[in-house]
């Protein structure tokens, strides 16, 4: 009873007085490597907590409600200009920090945060096209692979069920651009996912397994699961569609109602070092955007070809921007009759 | 009576929907169990059989926090909602009829009725309202929360309890010149302490439970068991997190045994 009693204590009276020395971070669960947090803690005597949370949703309309606590969040490319347009995000000017000169030049002008005034890069990835070379030895960069299963891969293709990925690899192998409202073009994308249908396997997640295992030998697939699979099994490979793929980013930014906005500064300097946006691949899995973090990386992701994109596939990814609702709900009424 | 009068038993089919239902149950947790000790990192191909997740669980700073948590959040809710619940139950049932009756034991069911969401997003606000004029974040406004939702959980049991109860024992204690109090203390209070008990132990497993409104209501550092697994989700999920789940399954039914095994004593 004592035992709990002082837990009681201890946990009720850790109230807001923000100390001198506190930060709050609010990040996506399983994302932020407690290495990191422990480095940052010992170099300038400050206290770090993590908070998780599962999606951007939540964490726009836990932030946008206020009285959170929190000083840095974590959002996706797309959600950053709502971020902005909100007013919640603190213009900390990390362009103007020390270690900015580490950020690759090619995420520095950025559409959702241009010149980086607000936010530096986290973590960002891609989805590609996964394929076993047994069961196929033709080019893995094309969205084909779904869109039009070559004979030798009809019944063991998956696609993934994630809608805005999908619609969006299937309208650039169709020709158009990510969150295109045009009729015309849309009804042929159906037509193609439909007749393409009947020769996948399924449309489930779990990839990393079942590439691993060859239960199935080509899916549309996050690059990092693909990584994961291909260290299983090495006949797996990533393709990187010529006819575009979408790339995705999270930033991690500080909030205007940020209490702790000096530590906060610290930290977005501290992640924007190499060694420390290292530690953070090292543990999520996904590039980071900070030059020199590959020689800090463990051996098995220096050189992945899943996570360094080769010279030749750069130029074909795209970012995903919010789509309008008028768009969502076209591309709703498509997967709906995909489902079918 | 029983023997000669209908019985369910004997319908055809029975069995067999029985099998199915249980099946239906029981299979993707057993299939959670037996993940928990796979040698393997994954959550879908068996390697062989190890505890290196529950070593791993245990160690997790993490998971211990969480853990720590939820426990002292579940024993303080449940303990506020059951007092709660046990008056509003006497309330309602060691009265005559009143007006308005039904309408009170809607309003204390109410977040039965609500969709969670519905009262998530109410609290954030309304929380977010005063955490901006006190300054104040700690752990009170989850107690708060989860003691408001924990309310009906407790109190369905109590009532039903205090509804079964011989009224005429306590109508002898009356008899017998004892205070209200003393009837209340000797005579309501030890025939009512199953249903008291079994409301309580409901509380705190719901509260244990948690996730939307704890997911919204939470401050910064206030992660519990199920929160911290759920934001596990977006990555590969190791079974880490069945061994947690298993865990908190073992915990539920070690209460719910105890509590069995309590009240049939007591007769």
């Amino acid at each position: 009873m004592k035992i709990l009693a002082g837990l009681l204590a201890s946990t009720l009276l850790a109230t807001g007085a923000q100390a001198a020395g506190e930060l709050n971070i609010f990040n996506w669960g399983n994302y932020t490597n407690p290495e990191l947090i422990k480095k940052f803690e010992a170099a300038h005597g400050v206290k770090v907590t993590v908070t998780d949370y599962d999606s951007n949703t939540t964490a726009l309309t836990k932030i946008e409600a206020g009285g959170h606590g929190f000083d840095i969040v974590v959002p996706s490319a797309n959600y950053m200009p709502i971020f902005v347009e909100k007013g919640l995000l603190l213009e900390a000017r990390p362009d103007q920090m020390e270690n900015f000169k580490n950020v690759d030049p090619r995420w520095v002008e950025v559409s959702w945060d241009s010149g980086r005034r607000y936010s530096v890069p986290w973590q960002w990835g891609t989805t590609g096209i996964a394929v076993n070379t047994t069961a196929y030895a033709g080019d893995p960069n094309t969205s084909a692979i779904f869109m039009d299963p070559p004979p030798e891969l009809e019944g063991k293709v998956n696609v993934i069920p994630e809608m805005s990925d999908v619609m969006a690899l299937a309208i650039m192998y169709m020709g158009g651009k990510p969150c295109t409202e045009d009729r015309e073009l849309l009804r042929k994308v159906r037509d193609q996912l439909v007749a393409a249908k009947p020769k996948w396997q399924s449309m489930d997640y779990g990839m990393t397994e079942k590439l691993s295992s060859s239960d199935t030998m080509a899916s549309v697939n996050w690059n990092g699961s693909t990584m994961r699979a291909r260290l299983n099994n090495p006949n797996v490979v990533y393709g990187y569609p010529k006819e575009g793929y979408p790339v995705w980013m999270d930033s991690a930014a500080i909030l205007a109602d940020a209490k702790n906005v000096e530590n906060a500064k610290l930290f977005l300097n501290f992640i924007m070092d190499p060694e420390n946006a290292a530690m953070i691949s090292d543990f999520a899995k996904y590039s980071n955007g900070i030059l020199g973090s590959e020689a800090f990386m463990p051996d098995e992701m220096k050189n992945a070809p899943e996570i360094v994109v080769p010279a030749a596939a750069a130029g074909q990814g795209v970012f995903l921007p919010t789509c309008p609702s008028s768009a969502n709900d076209l591309y709703t009424a498509i997967w709906t009759d995909l489902q079918k | 009576m029983a023997e000669r009068g209908f019985s369910v038993r004997s319908l055809p089919g029975f069995g067999t929907t029985a099998i199915v239902t249980f099946l239906a149950l029981y299979a993707p947790i057993v299939t959670l169990v037996v993940y928990s000790f796979n040698a393997g990192p994954t959550i879908s191909s068996w390697e062989g059989v190890s505890l290196r997740w529950y070593a791993d669980a245990w160690q997790n700073r993490a998971v211990q926090d969480a853990a720590i948590r939820s426990l002292v959040l579940a024993t303080l809710a449940s303990a506020i909602a059951t007092s709660v619940a046990t008056l509003a139950a006497l309330g309602t049932t060691r009265t005559g009829r009143f007006r308005g009756r039904t309408l009170i034991y809607t309003l204390i069911n109410q977040p039965l009725m609500v969709p969670e969401i519905v009262t998530a997003v109410a609290l954030l606000i309304f929380f977010a309202m005063i955490k901006v004029a006190t300054g104040y974040q700690g752990l009170g406004y989850l107690v708060l929360a989860h003691a408001a939702f924990c309310v009906p959980f407790a109190y369905l049991p109590i009532r039903a309890r205090l509804e079964g109860m011989d009224l005429t024992l306590e109508t002898a204690a009356a008899d017998l010149y004892a205070s209200p109090y003393a009837t209340f203390r000797h005579v309501t209070l030890p025939l009512l302490a199953p249903g008291i008990g079994a409301g309580a132990m409901l509380a705190f497993v719901i509260s244990l439970d948690d996730v939307v409104i704890t997911e919204f209501v939470k401050s910064a550092g206030q992660e519990t068991l199920p929160t911290y697994m759920l934001g596990q989700m977006r990555r590969a999920i190791s079974p880490e997190v069945n061994a947690i789940s298993t865990a908190l399954l073992v915990l539920t039914i070690l209460l719910l045994t105890a509590f069995f095994l309590l009240n049939r004593k007591r007769g």
